[in-house]
């Protein structure tokens, strides 16, 4: 077995967390991954377990809020955490090209 | 310089009752401390002014319960309006939230001041809080060893004294551990207890605020003060309300505990086992009954959470895209080139790792093999727990299987920040409730932990034993303090 994953798998697993990787990067984590992903696989090796999937430690049923109309946050207190604004908009690259 | 943080809050309270003293002199004192001790860290952001002026609307207000006028410390991964929060990350580094965290106006109600935000580890991924943007906090008990993490700074500013009250969060221990390198108390509740509304998420079936207080009786009147059902959070727990201190002076007598053969093995540092085997004599001296038991799957509770809590991680983490809060790479093309570029640059290197791996772990046909299958031996963990609780009270053992190590040490080991919680993150996985309480010191005089793991919602019973430890230990448990600094080594 190798102990790093190849530079593809590194580019493949980056393209899925939608994360940029440099050359540096990627031969570190071709490395830090590899010890991750093997640490995890372990799991493979428990067959006796129950089918019952425990989504949420809570037990008691959980219940939505009443559905019941009440003030929003206002745009104006949003939009100073905004990078990018243009007026009342929020400013994005351009999407569509010619 | 003044000393009434050095009190416990009764005492304190009582003073204010006298009006011996005000909420004030209280917040003046904390801000000093904070000061003096500067290069331990503790805060990446402090809340001054906003402070001194809360504090003064308090001083003609009648001292109407325990935690009035109480300075406090909150984790920075807890949305406070108008006071930065940054989750120890260049990608929040600049985020004013405009809104308070549940337990945030649950606080505020009962007329505590806000003192500033605690360093951390980044996205509170790691147990060190040396993943912090903002360079990790130093262990007041010896500056050139970790604080634990991810609530490292909450730790510190309480164990230094800088405030006696603070909150933490916990999804693999990030209470728990800090507070047992730093010789404090930190309670992870019951999951649901707390509300995680405005908790920045992390892992959202395993995340739980917490208190982290110098002593048992402060850690429930916090508790006290920060559960219930909150119509912001479903996951959050509708229960009559409690008071947490309620046990505290009943006897301990007829109790059964049991702790499990894991938690005194060969994995865990030799002085901290005798410490644990120690209390366990201590108790039998009580008239508690204390056996040793296997409980199994404990071995497989670290997969199992790396499995759960990047996944979930990878996905909360989605939300963070340069466009519509924190960083944004401004040099982009187009819109891939914002997204990638700004998640490059914001993020750093352990939560990049993590979601990483927490994205492949979710793609495709893995999340059945991986993910839905991690669920399902969860459950078994907890079916086991339920076997335990059938015949015992409350399960101990140690909270971390060293004491506090060097700072700087292992920092390549991308398993090394799971690994020092392999004894704390079961009882996340179950959901149950879990703290640490300080039991004695090792040879080099670092805070050895106790790790108390209730039934669910059975908190009070926890304290009681807490309580009584404490009081039969009388541990002193002021780090080297001397005037106008902590003393090094």
């Amino acid at each position: 077995m190798t102990d790093k994953l190849s530079r593809e798998e590194v580019l493949h697993v980056a393209h899925l967390a939608r994360i940029n990787i440099n050359d540096a990067e990627i031969e570190k984590y071709r490395v830090q991954l590899k010890e991750l992903l093997d640490e995890v696989d372990k799991i493979k090796d428990v067959t006796n377990y129950d089918k019952d999937m425990m989504i949420t430690p809570v037990k008691e049923e959980i219940k939505m809020r009443p559905d019941v109309e009440k003030d929003t946050i206002s745009f104006s207190l949003v939009r100073d955490n905004i990078p990018h604004t243009s007026g009342n908009l929020i400013e994005v690259p351009v999407m569509i090209h010619e | 310089m003044s000393k009434y943080l050095d009190l416990s809050i009764t005492e304190i309270n009582e003073k204010l009752k006298n009006k011996e003293i005000s909420p004030l002199d209280l917040v003046m004192e904390s801000f000093d401390r904070i000061e003096q001790n500067k290069e331990l860290n503790a805060f990446i952001t402090l809340n001054k002014e906003q402070a001194i002026k809360d504090a003064k609307e308090l001083e003609m207000a009648e001292v109407d319960n325990l935690l009035f006028g109480i300075p406090i410390a909150i984790k920075d991964n807890i949305v406070t309006k108008d006071l930065r929060t940054t989750c120890a990350s260049k990608m929040l580094a600049n985020f004013v939230p405009i809104y308070n965290a549940s337990v945030v106006e649950k606080i505020k109600n009962k007329h505590m001041i806000i003192i500033g935000k605690t360093n951390m580890d980044e996205f509170a991924m790691g147990s060190t809080s040396q993943t912090s943007y903002f360079k990790a906090p130093h262990n007041p008990w010896n500056l050139k060893r970790i604080a634990g993490g991810s609530s490292g700074g909450s730790a510190v500013a309480v164990s230094s004294r800088m405030t006696p009250l603070a909150l933490g969060s916990d999804t693999g221990g990030s209470i728990r551990q800090p507070a047992s390198y730093t010789g404090i108390v930190g309670m992870k509740p019951t999951y649901g207890r707390v509300s995680r509304y405005g908790l920045i998420a992390f892992a959202s079936s395993l995340d739980q605020i917490g208190p982290m207080t110098r002593n048992v009786y402060d850690n429930a009147l916090l508790l006290n003060a920060i559960v219930g059902k909150d119509e912001h959070d479903l996951t959050s727990v509708d229960k009559e309300d409690e008071d947490f201190t309620r046990f505290m002076k009943q006897d301990i007598k007829g109790m059964k505990i049991a702790i499990p053969n894991y938690f005194v093995s060969e994995i865990v540092d030799k002085e901290i086992v005798e410490k644990v085997h120690d209390v366990a004599s201590l108790l039998e001296k009580e008239g508690v009954q204390v056996d040793y038991v296997d409980l199994p799957y404990l071995d497989k509770s670290v997969t199992l959470y790396q499995i759960i809590a990047m996944g979930e991680a990878s996905s909360n983490l989605a939300r963070f895209d340069g466009i519509r809060y924190g960083y944004s790479y401004d040099k982009c093309q187009n819109l891939d080139d914002l997204y990638l570029k700004s998640r490059q640059e914001g993020f750093g290197d352990e939560v990049k790792r993590r979601i990483m791996v927490g994205s492949y772990l979710l793609s495709g046909e893995n999340a059945k093999t991986y993910y839905d299958k991690a669920l399902m031996i969860r459950d078994d963990i907890c079916k086991s727990f339920a076997k335990c609780f059938a015949k015992y009270d409350m399960i101990i053992g140690p909270t971390t299987t060293t004491v506090a190590y060097n700072l700087g040490e292992d920092m390549d080991n991308p398993l090394k920040a799971f690994l020092d919680d392999v004894l704390v993150i079961p009882v996340n996985m179950a959901g149950l409730p879990g703290m640490n309480i300080p039991v004695g010191f090792s040879r080099d005089h670092m805070p050895i932990g106790l790790h108390i793991i209730g039934n669910y919602f059975e908190e009070a019973k926890m304290y009681q034993l807490a309580s009584r430890l404490e009081e039969i230990l009388k541990l002193s448990l002021q780090p080297n303090y001397r005037e106008g600094g902590i003393k090094d080594e």
